[in-house]
């Protein structure tokens, strides 16, 4: 699939905790304190000057197209531009501002540079087709339907739904998860992933807080549907006389087994997501506080060590593996993604169940322990926050 | 002539699944309608002979599958969001605007 290369000017986060973990406590907040120093006060101008040349094509400018109506892109006439003024239409500015704070998120918590890591444009198009109930990525730009008006509303209302297809770009730049069966499914998962957390960081919501909806906003109000999935809890999403029943599974026990056709949502993408969604609901939940921190990290870091045809187990491995590069082999956050994985049904691969349940109690108990990572974890959150925020005024071309 | 449009996956895939695919008959329309349904149906037809096969899966794409019967015969066209010709767009709007209307 597509090959990426990555410019890595500045340390990772992730080697900046390792670092900190290293040394003694005294020294550790010293070097915490000069870093956040540095960061502050010094790093921007410093940075700049040490990467001059460092600019990006396209800077992830962002422009809305209106299809008016039509399915046809080519002919779609310009709305919105990123330096241009406000349009007169709703839906254009909605889809230009949630696609700016989708970008915002990518730069901010990941330090990366728009869908391809390059500064790659956003392309919008609003308006597309007749009573079109759905929006897409199709390899280069997203698309969103005005919805039918009697089930589905308009497709740019809503932040998880706009986050979700931008989503899908990322996840194609980065490991290119074939659209099918499994790979089809944690392609789906991902992208509801980045959704809940574009949402929960712009609304700033903790793990605890957030109600893990995807697309909320989607059905009319006529329709008693709370949206179109719960990651907290799959299968739970809408109940109604007129659609059935969500029947996402929330358990490997539950996999939807559909034929890899057209017919047969490529073999359950939209349904079969509800596991590892509901695995990544659970890590953050146990984890606690922000989900684009520790559990944010680890998913997105296991997205890029994943390949095109990676199934639930593998990745199930590599969020654990990470975990343990990220924090600590034995941390409170391998041990959540453990358990996560292991309540929906899937074992890590080498851990027997029992011992991870045993580990698993012990992380609890060792109350003071579990605090002082999750304390020092904030700290070098912070700092990560500030390193990537500095990065993205670097690699944005200032 | 019988007209069937089921439309499958999107984001909405499973909420879509709970419905039942849209049936029109021209027996039971308007003979100017029944003409203009005609038209548009030869037009895709057309269009969809030579076509290429469908590009790669879009993630979030919808597909439609309108199945045409008559006289016993019967013809199905599938098409997606990422790879519809202007005429299946035609047939597929024509048809939901007359659901819409039902
Ligand atoms: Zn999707």
């Amino acid at each position: 699939m597509t090959s990426e290369f990555r410019h890595h000017c500045i340390t990772p986060p992730y080697l900046l905790e390792r670092l900190l973990k290293d040394v003694d406590s005294e020294v550790r907040q010293a070097a915490l304190n000069t870093m956040l120093t540095t960061a502050h006060l010094r790093g921007e101008r410093a940075v700049r000057t040490a990467f001059p040349g460092v600019a990006t094509p396209g800077n992830a400018r962002r422009t809305i197209y209106d299809c008016r109506n039509t399915t046809s892109l080519p002919f779609a006439v310009l709305a919105r531009s990123e330096d241009g003024p406000e349009s007169a239409d709703v839906s254009v500015n909605r889809a230009f501002d949630m696609l700016g704070k989708t970008r915002d998120f990518f730069q901010r918590v990941f330090a990366r540079n728009s869908i391809d890591g390059h500064g790659m444009r956003l392309d919008g198009y609003v308006h597309y087709g007749y009573e079109f109930a759905n929006a897409f990525w199709d390899g280069r730009q997203m698309v969103f339907g005005d919805g039918d008006g009697r089930v589905f509303s308009d497709l740019t209302g809503s932040l998880s739904v706009i986050a979700h297809e931008l989503g899908h770009g990322v996840t194609e730049h980065t490991t290119g998860l074939v659209y099918h069966n499994q790979s089809g499914a944690l392609n789906e998962s991902m992208s509801d992933v980045f959704g809940a957390m574009v949402e929960q960081w712009t609304l700033g919501q903790t793990a605890g807080q957030a109600d893990w909806l995807i697309g909320r906003e989607v059905f009319t109000p006529q329709i008693e549907a709370d949206a179109l999935r719960s990651m907290k809890a799959p299968g739970h999403a809408w109940n109604t006389e007129r659609f059935g029943k969500d029947p996402q599974p929330d358990h490997m026990s539950k996999y939807v087994n559909m034929p890899d056709t057209y017919e047969g949502d490529w073999g359950a993408v939209h349904y079969n997501s509800g596991i590892p969604n509901k695995a990544f609901y659970l890590t953050a939940a146990t984890i606690g506080g922000y989900s684009w921190e520790a559990p944010g990290l680890i998913w997105y870091e296991a997205l890029k060590a994943s390949n095109s045809e990676t199934r639930f187990q593998e990745f199930a491995d590599t969020t654990y593996r990470k975990a343990g590069e990220l924090y600590e082999v034995g941390s409170a956050e391998q041990m959540a993604v453990l358990g996560a994985w292991q309540e929906v049904g899937i074992s890590i691969t080498g851990v027997s169940a029992g011992l991870a349940r045993a580990r698993t109690r012990t992380v609890g108990q060792n109350g003071d322990a579990t605090a002082a990572v999750r304390a020092l974890t904030a700290q070098v959150q912070e700092l990560s926050r500030d390193v990537a925020a500095l990065k993205g005024r670097v690699t944005a071309g200032g | 002539m019988r007209v069937t449009l089921a439309t499958h996956g999107g984001l909405a895939a499973p909420v879509l699944a709970g419905l039942p695919p849209d049936v029109v008959d021209t027996h039971a329309l308007p003979e100017s309608a029944a003409a203009e349904l005609s038209r548009l149906v030869a037009a895709a037809t057309e269009a969809a002979a030579g076509a290429p096969e469908p590009r790669r899966r879009a993630p979030d794409a919808m597909s439609y599958s309108i199945t045409v019967e008559e006289d016993g015969h019967s013809c199905v066209l599938v098409q997606s969001d990422t790879d519809m010709s202007p005429e299946f767009a035609a047939l597929l709007r024509w048809l939901k605007e007359h659901a819409a209307r039902e």
